[in-house]
C-alpha cells in the first residue's frame, strides 16, 4: 500500500518535475541552492501527498506547495555564490531564430526578475505560467482584485530596473 | 508591457532546458529528512518550553530553595509553582494545536499567519517566563528587606562579619535587584535576537501580503 502510493507519487513528480525546477531556477542562485531548494520541495510535497487525494490536478497542487516552500519554508543553508556554468543554463535563450536584440532584451528581463522580492517573484512565477488571477489569487490568499494590483505594479517595478 | 509577454513565450520553451532528475533519485530524496523553517521553529519551541522546567532540576536550584524558606517566602514559591505549571501546561496545550493547523496546502498567506501565530505563543511564553524570573528576583529583595536576619537566610556563614549589617542588608538587595534586571535582560536581547533572524524571511512576506488587501 505505502509502496504503491510512494512508486504513484515519484511517477508524478517525474513527470512533473519542469515546476519544480522552474521555482529554483526563480529563487536561487547557484547550483547547490538549486537543488537544495528542489530536495526541500519534494520533501515537502511528499508529506503533503496523502492530504492532497486528487481533489484538483497534480500540477496545480505542486504549485502551491512548491512556492509555499520556497516563499515561507526553505531556509538557506549557505550564502550563495552565482557561478558560471549555473547561469548560462539559466540564461540561455531559447529564440527560434537567433536575434542579438531580442537575446539582449530578455537577458535584462531575467535578471529584473531576479531582482524583485519573494512575493513579487511568486507573482510574476504564475503569470508567465498563464494562470489566470484567480488561481493566482488563490495560491497567494490574496483577492482577485489585489492580484491584478500588485501585478501591474511589479510591471512598473520592473520597467524601473530595466530603466534606471 | 512587451517585455513581460516576450519573457513568458521564452519562459514557456524553457522545459528542454530545465535540469531532469530521475525517479530513482526522486525516490531517494522523499526520505531525506527536511531543514525547513517550520521544523527548525518546533526544534527551538521544544527547547524553550522545555527549559525553565529543567533548570529547577539543577542543584543550585534546591539549594536556592532553602534560602527562600529561610526568608520566608516557601509559600509564595508554592503558590508559583502551580501556576507556572498549569501555565506551561497550558502554552504547551495551545502550542501543540497551533502547530498541527501549519499545513502547506494553505494559500501562502493563511500559512505565513499560521506559522507567525504558533510562533506568538511560544513568544508570550517566555515573555511570561521572563516576568516570572524578574518578580522572583523582586520578591527575593523584599524577602531580605523584611528578613531580620538576611545573612543568615542566605547561609553565608562568618565570613561577613566585620561589616555592619544595614550596610550589608542594603548591599544585597541592590545586588539582587540589579542582577534581577540583568538577568532579565540578557535572555530577553538573546531570545528576541533569535526570534528575529529565523523569522525576518516570514515576517516580511507575510506583511507584504497582508499589506497587499488594505
Amino acid at each position: 500500500m505505502t509502496k504503491d502510493l510512494e512508486h504513484q507519487f515519484v511517477t508524478e513528480l517525474e513527470c512533473n518535475q519542469n515546476i519544480v525546477h522552474k521555482v529554483c531556477t526563480l529563487y536561487t542562485n547557484d547550483r547547490d541552492s538549486h537543488n537544495d531548494l528542489f530536495q526541500e520541495i519534494t520533501i515537502q510535497l511528499w508529506k503533503a501527498y496523502p492530504k492532497f487525494r486528487g481533489e484538483s490536478k497534480f500540477s496545480t497542487w505542486m504549485y502551491r506547495v512548491a512556492l509555499n516552500t520556497a516563499i515561507t519554508l526553505y531556509r538557506k543553508s549557505k550564502k550563495s555564490v552565482p557561478t558560471q556554468d549555473y547561469e548560462s543554463v539559466i540564461f540561455k535563450i531559447t529564440a527560434d531564430e537567433y536575434d542579438p536584440s531580442e537575446e539582449q532584451q530578455l537577458k535584462l528581463m531575467y535578471n529584473a526578475v531576479k531582482q524583485l522580492g519573494d512575493i513579487d517573484k511568486a507573482l510574476v512565477f504564475l503569470y508567465l505560467e498563464d494562470k489566470n488571477y484567480t488561481e493566482i489569487s488563490e495560491t497567494l490568499g490574496i483577492t482577485e482584485v489585489n492580484a491584478r494590483v500588485k501585478m501591474n505594479r511589479i510591471k512598473n517595478k520592473l520597467k524601473t530596473i530595466l530603466n534606471p | 508591457m512587451d517585455e513581460l509577454e516576450l519573457l513568458k513565450r521564452d519562459w514557456q520553451k524553457k522545459d528542454k532546458q530545465l535540469p531532469q532528475i530521475s525517479f530513482d533519485e526522486i525516490y531517494k530524496m522523499i526520505w531525506k529528512k527536511s531543514s525547513s523553517i517550520v521544523k527548525w521553529i518546533f526544534l527551538i519551541s521544544i527547547i524553550e518550553l522545555l527549559l525553565p522546567l529543567l533548570l529547577y532540576l539543577l542543584p543550585i536550584m534546591s539549594k536556592e530553595f532553602a534560602i527562600w524558606r529561610n526568608l520566608g517566602l516557601g509559600n509564595f514559591l508554592l503558590i508559583l509553582d502551580i501556576v507556572q505549571y498549569s501555565v506551561v501546561l497550558f502554552f504547551i496545550f495551545q502550542f501543540y494545536k497551533r502547530y498541527k493547523e501549519i499545513s502547506s496546502l494553505d494559500n501562502a498567506k493563511q500559512l505565513l499567519s499560521n506559522i507567525l501565530k504558533t510562533r506568538k505563543t511560544v513568544k508570550y511564553y517566555v515573555i511570561f517566563c521572563l516576568s516570572l524570573i524578574f518578580a522572583s528576583f523582586m520578591v527575593m529583595a523584599t524577602g531580605i528587606y523584611l528578613s531580620e536576619d538576611p545573612i543568615a537566610a542566605l547561609e553565608f556563614g562568618n565570613s561577613v562579619e566585620n561589616i555592619s549589617p544595614e550596610k550589608l542588608k542594603t548591599t544585597l538587595i541592590v545586588t539582587v535587584v540589579v542582577l534581577g534586571v540583568v538577568v532579565t535582560l540578557v535572555m530577553g536581547c538573546i531570545y528576541f535576537l533569535l526570534y528575529g533572524i529565523l523569522l525576518k524571511k516570514l515576517n516580511k512576506n507575510y506583511r507584504e501580503l497582508r499589506d497587499m488587501d488594505i
